[in-house]
């Protein structure tokens, strides 16, 4: 028994690996023509020497400092989006008011290209962080919005209705029965909502300074081309992690919805 | 559908009616004092400034090119979205080679990629059309493969019965039938292409509407930089209305689509 699940197991880390093979293809091949000198260093340097140059940098302490600032201020950003977003969406679904009130700023502020106020931003909040928190706030803040707005209406009336004859105030209603049934459009809205809070963040810094995204600004401009690959290699990996990390949330959290 | 001139002015009324209540409520505090007029300039100034703007040829230039880059960017991606995104929903071996390098350059915010791109192609052109084209493809790709995906079997099975060749089965089946889902990527890439031509010509850029935006805010042309802005966000909405009326338009013979789905 134990040695079929074990070979199992192994059976799918292999099919895991294998999935990867194009990844691997195209590290050989760059590893192989930068040695071949087919490129210049300046242009593509070996896979290897971006990776060694990795390791010198996080050992240099270049490398998790502004990644920590990075993430603080994506983070903070989304959660005010989110502290924002979620009450107005379902407050949009309830009351017509309010409805009235923001649809017009939703329909505008949605497609809007929001990045376009990062001069704004600077000028009201400065250099440092809080330019960039709520820059993140207000590109993220939209897809809260929506998904919160999209999950209350999918709430069944009959159930509101059953809430409501049960007694249940406003509040109740929808901390118990709303919230509760827009979980799932709430989970697609946070995987929408973190890559645009990370680009804000990433882009906002390549702008005005700080962070991952300043410092790969800086790299390129002192022509450090290892040192541009590899911070590229780790706002790669820290997209990739964090929406590996959204899906297993969904599913923990999601477990009663789709089997 | 046709609504009735009396419906349609109260409706505009009360889609505009919030706006208006912001831009008074602006308008109030510039008025009285309450904010500082190097951070907050009233409409008055904001509205002056356009109309030089609008009047003078800088915006028009700087705008022109930004859409250009855009434009350039997007239909880029799109040439080479649609049929890679067909291909790896109709070969295993281009979804085995492909799908992996999609799904992890999918998480990358792309606009890091900018500064590689200077390092490549120098400032300017290239690497913004080539930054935005590879911004505008993924979701173009990813739209298409689930739009391939989900056409009914039994449209294929009837045109293969029928003795339909294989480019027709490609061009007068399996496009149409994922052309919505295909339209909603473009409309995802859209967004896309603006935010990243803005971010290019910010980061570093010697044209265009984002570099004309930072130079008014570097002189402390505070009333311009923001007609700047309000200038992108029109251009911006615009686009995306005009890509719903397109996209209405095509898919006339299916249910229309929703506004902000």
């Amino acid at each position: 028994m134990a040695r079929a699940t074990a070979l199992r197991s192994a059976g799918k880390l292999g099919q895991g690996v294998i999935a990867l093979y194009p990844l691997a293809l195209i590290i050989a091949l760059w590893e192989m023509v930068t040695r071949l000198g087919w490129v210049r260093p300046l242009f593509l340097p070996p896979f290897s020497a971006v990776i060694e140059q990795l390791h010198n940098l996080a050992l240099d302490g270049e490398l998790l400092p502004p990644l920590a600032i990075s993430l603080y201020r994506t983070f903070a950003g989304l959660s005010i989006a989110m502290l924002v977003g979620l009450p107005l969406g379902f407050l949009m679904v309830r009351s017509r008011i309010l409805r009235w009130l923001f649809e017009p700023f939703v329909a505008i502020g949605l497609p809007a290209p929001k990045i376009a106020l990062i001069p704004i931003f600077t000028l009201w909040f400065g250099i440092d962080h809080m330019a960039k928190i709520m820059l993140v706030a207000l590109t993220s803040v939209f897809p809260f919005i929506v998904a919160a707005a999209a999950g209350a209406r999918t709430v069944a009336l009959n159930q509101i209705w059953a809430a409501r004859a049960m007694g249940s105030s406003e509040l109740t209603l929808l901390h118990r029965v709303i919230l509760p049934a827009s979980l799932p459009s709430l989970m697609s809205g946070l995987r929408v909502a973190v890559p645009i809070g990370l680009l804000t963040t990433f882009t906002t810094e390549m702008v005005a300074g700080g962070g991952l995204g300043g410092a790969l600004v800086m790299a390129q401009r002192y022509f450090e081309t290892p040192t541009v690959y590899a911070y590229l290699l780790v706002m790669l990996f820290c997209g990739y992690v964090i929406d590996i990390g959204l899906l297993r949330l969904r599913r923990r959290v999601l477990r009663w919805h789709e089997g | 559908m046709m609504a009735q001139p009396a419906q349609f002015v109260t409706a505009v009324a009360s889609r505009t009616g919030p706006i208006l209540i912001f831009m008074g409520a602006w308008q109030a505090f510039t008025m009285f004092g309450l904010t500082d007029p190097a951070f907050l300039p009233g409409l008055g100034a904001i509205g002056s400034a356009l109309l030089d703007l609008v009047s003078g040829r800088d915006l028009f230039i700087n705008l022109g090119m930004s859409l250009l880059t855009g434009m350039s960017g997007l239909v880029l991606g799109i040439v080479i979205g649609v049929p890679l995104g067909m291909l790896m929903a109709l070969s295993k071996l281009a979804d085995g080679f492909f799908g992996p390098l999609v799904k992890a350059t999918y998480s990358l915010p792309k606009s890091a990629l900018i500064p590689l791109f200077v390092l490549w192609f120098g400032i300017g052109g290239m690497t913004n059309i080539l930054a935005v084209a590879l911004t505008a493809l993924l979701p173009i790709v990813i739209y298409t493969y689930h739009g391939v995906h989900s056409v009914p079997h039994i449209f294929v099975w009837s045109a293969k019965s029928l003795g339909t060749p294989n480019w027709k089965m490609l061009v007068r089946i399996l496009l149409p039938a994922s052309s919505h889902a295909i339209l909603t990527g473009i409309r995802i890439a859209l967004g896309f292409s603006f935010i990243i031509t803005i971010a290019a010509e910010m980061i570093v850029s010697n044209y265009g509407i984002g570099k004309l935006m930072f130079q008014y805010g570097d002189s402390g042309a505070y009333n311009y930089m923001f007609a700047a802005i309000a200038a992108v966000v029109l251009v911006a909405y615009l686009a995306d209305v005009s890509l719903m009326a397109i996209t209405n338009y095509l898919l006339r013979w299916q249910d229309p689509v929703e506004k902000h789905g």
